[in-house]
């Protein structure tokens, strides 16, 4: 046979040696001189946790973490109101129909974070589609702060990461047998009582596994807090970018970074070993 | 019996839900049309003032010039790189096969904004941070890699490994295989993943602010800085630009390897 077929791994490592090398010289390894420099006192002579006490210690950087908390948990639960109707929907559609339906959510996945926030500027924005509402029809006096706050930035993460929701809850509602639904159907279960004892249980596993992206992903995104946060509802992730390009703390900036990299690794992490849990008790 | 009426309030909700996706997008491209000076929904009037104050606009083509070039280099390196490891990854199990995966789709994994600082501490700490374009370039090529190797790799696992069997009794070299048997029959994987990794790479912000320096920046990041500056429509005009060329490629998409293009894992 060829020598290709005699020694698999070696020729394996060969092909994708270019890749790991850029991958190893790109991201892997300015981020590991990123971790040492976030432990490092500024005059580089020894190893310290100074910045993350400052970090620890200052009022901006802990609002900033609980802030970004609330926005990930508001936007997850968000995300699992929409993602279940939607999911259910498609799943028991016609191929066509089913075909639409996940079309217009995944289509806005290809459109820029930044087009995509822009167009919550001008929906919720004081003098946006919303707010005129509000105020021609005599509702509010005045126009509602809808935007530049953490009300800004959930609605926009929550249609940024719908998507991934549904996909996470698609994946298993498919492996759902329909013939489940309609045995507890004919056994008298109204809807809402088969959704909460038959589907859900089914689907828990996609509901976690979109629980933890969903979460993950809205902590760390960047660009839609950045446009529909303001200056005074900063993120860890719009912190990190201050701390960066105007305060010019690059320390600061750099446990900011590893305390991200750290909460994206453990969700991962997490997933990972649920998702091993669940192959071996399902066989 | 409540079950139709239950459905029907399931519709009700789902179609709402589906308008809320859809929402900015509408309104960024109606708005665009605007004849007002500033923005205002729904617009007083109806023009294409703004698509015509854009293609005026000289940072739009160059910023508009740098994205496209960058896109489409970056794609290139990583479908090549791409490609090689996701054969690779094929090969069934062998040492070190879950360490190759794992390093692979690894930029995945980082937040955007820890890989473009990291990127950038890098770039300062070399003097580097001014190149411009080849920082773009690489950085562009790392974080759109994960997304050909994935496509790529699903494409070819799907694809049959006794018809490889056979081209090698019958004397096929390696090479050959490849050429003549996986790659014909994982091209349409191959190639969605290249427009998504091109649309990926047209459309990143967060990375790409780290590395832009003065004239060179990308398209989606000079549209976030005007975003904040300028209160006109401009930026809905871009805007509206960006959708219908994205819009392009999703049906591009489709109609090569459908919606499941998408749903790779």
């Amino acid at each position: 046979m060829t020598a290709d077929m005699k020694r698999p791994a070696a020729t394996a490592w060969l092909q994708s040696s270019p890749a790991v090398l850029l991958v190893t010289a790109i991201a892997i390894i300015p981020s590991l001189i990123l971790l040492f420099q976030a432990f490092r006192t500024p005059d580089g002579a020894a190893f310290t946790a100074e910045h993350f006490e400052g970090l620890a210690s200052s009022r901006l950087a802990a609002q900033a973490f609980w802030r970004t908390l609330r926005v990930a948990a508001w936007t997850t639960v968000l995300t699992i109101l929409g993602g279940y109707p939607l999911a259910i929907l498609i799943s028991r559609a016609r191929e066509r129909v089913a075909g639409l339906m996940l079309a217009v959510i995944i289509f806005p996945l290809m459109v820029s974070v930044v087009v995509r926030a822009f167009g919550w500027v001008v929906i919720l924005g004081p003098s946006g589609l919303v707010n005129r509402l509000l105020v021609a029809s005599g509702l509010v006096a005045e126009p509602l702060k809808l935007m530049h706050n953490e009300f800004g930035i959930i609605v926009g993460e929550t249609q940024l990461l719908l998507p991934y929701m549904v996909l996470s809850l698609l994946a298993v509602l498919q492996k759902v047998d329909p013939y489940l639904e309609e045995a507890a159907k004919s056994l008298g279960a109204n809807p809402i009582v088969t959704f909460f004892r038959v589907t859900r249980p089914i689907t828990l596993p996609g509901l976690l596994s979109g629980v933890l992206l969903v979460f993950s992903l809205a902590m760390t995104a960047f660009a839609t807090p950045q446009i529909l946060g303001g200056a005074r509802s900063p993120l860890l992730t719009t912190l990190l970018y201050r701390y960066v390009f105007s305060t010019y703390d690059w320390a600061a900036a750099a446990a900011v970074a590893v305390l991200l990299a750290a909460i994206a690794i453990a969700f991962v992490t997490v997933q990972r070993l649920l998702a091993r849990v669940w192959l071996k008790a399902n066989g | 019996m409540l079950w139709p009426l239950g459905h029907l309030l399931l519709v009700v909700v789902g179609a709402c839900w589906q308008i809320f996706m859809l929402a900015p997008l509408v309104i960024v491209v109606i708005v665009s049309f605007t004849s007002a000076s500033y923005l205002l929904f729904p617009p007083p009037g109806y023009s294409l003032r703004w698509y015509a104050a854009v293609m005026e606009l000289s940072w739009f083509w160059r910023s508009l010039g740098v994205s496209l070039i960058v896109a489409m280099v970056s794609t290139a390196i990583a479908v090549v790189l791409g490609t090689l490891a996701a054969r690779a990854l094929t090969r069934g199990r062998f040492i070190g096969h879950s360490v190759l995966e794992y390093v692979v789709l690894s930029p995945l994994l980082l937040p955007g904004v820890v890989l473009g600082f990291a990127l950038f501490n890098v770039l300062v700490l070399m003097g580097l941070e001014n190149a411009g374009l080849p920082n773009l370039i690489v950085a562009h090529t790392l974080i759109t890699l994960p997304f050909v190797v994935r496509s790529v790799w699903s494409a070819m696992a799907g694809s049959d490994a006794t018809l490889e069997e056979a081209a090698y009794s019958l004397g096929a070299t390696p090479f050959q295989t490849f050429r003549h048997v996986v790659l014909p029959s994982a091209m349409p994987g191959i190639l969605a993943g290249t427009i998504l990794a091109f649309t990926y790479s047209f459309n990143d912000v967060t990375i790409s602010i780290f590395l832009t320096s003065g004239e060179v920046t990308t398209l989606p990041v000079e549209l976030m800085a005007d975003l904040e500056y300028s209160a006109n429509a401009a930026p809905a005009a871009i805007s509206s630009l960006m959708i219908a060329l994205m819009l392009f490629m999703f049906l591009l998409v489709i109609r090569i390897g459908g919606l499941k293009a998408f749903l790779d894992r």
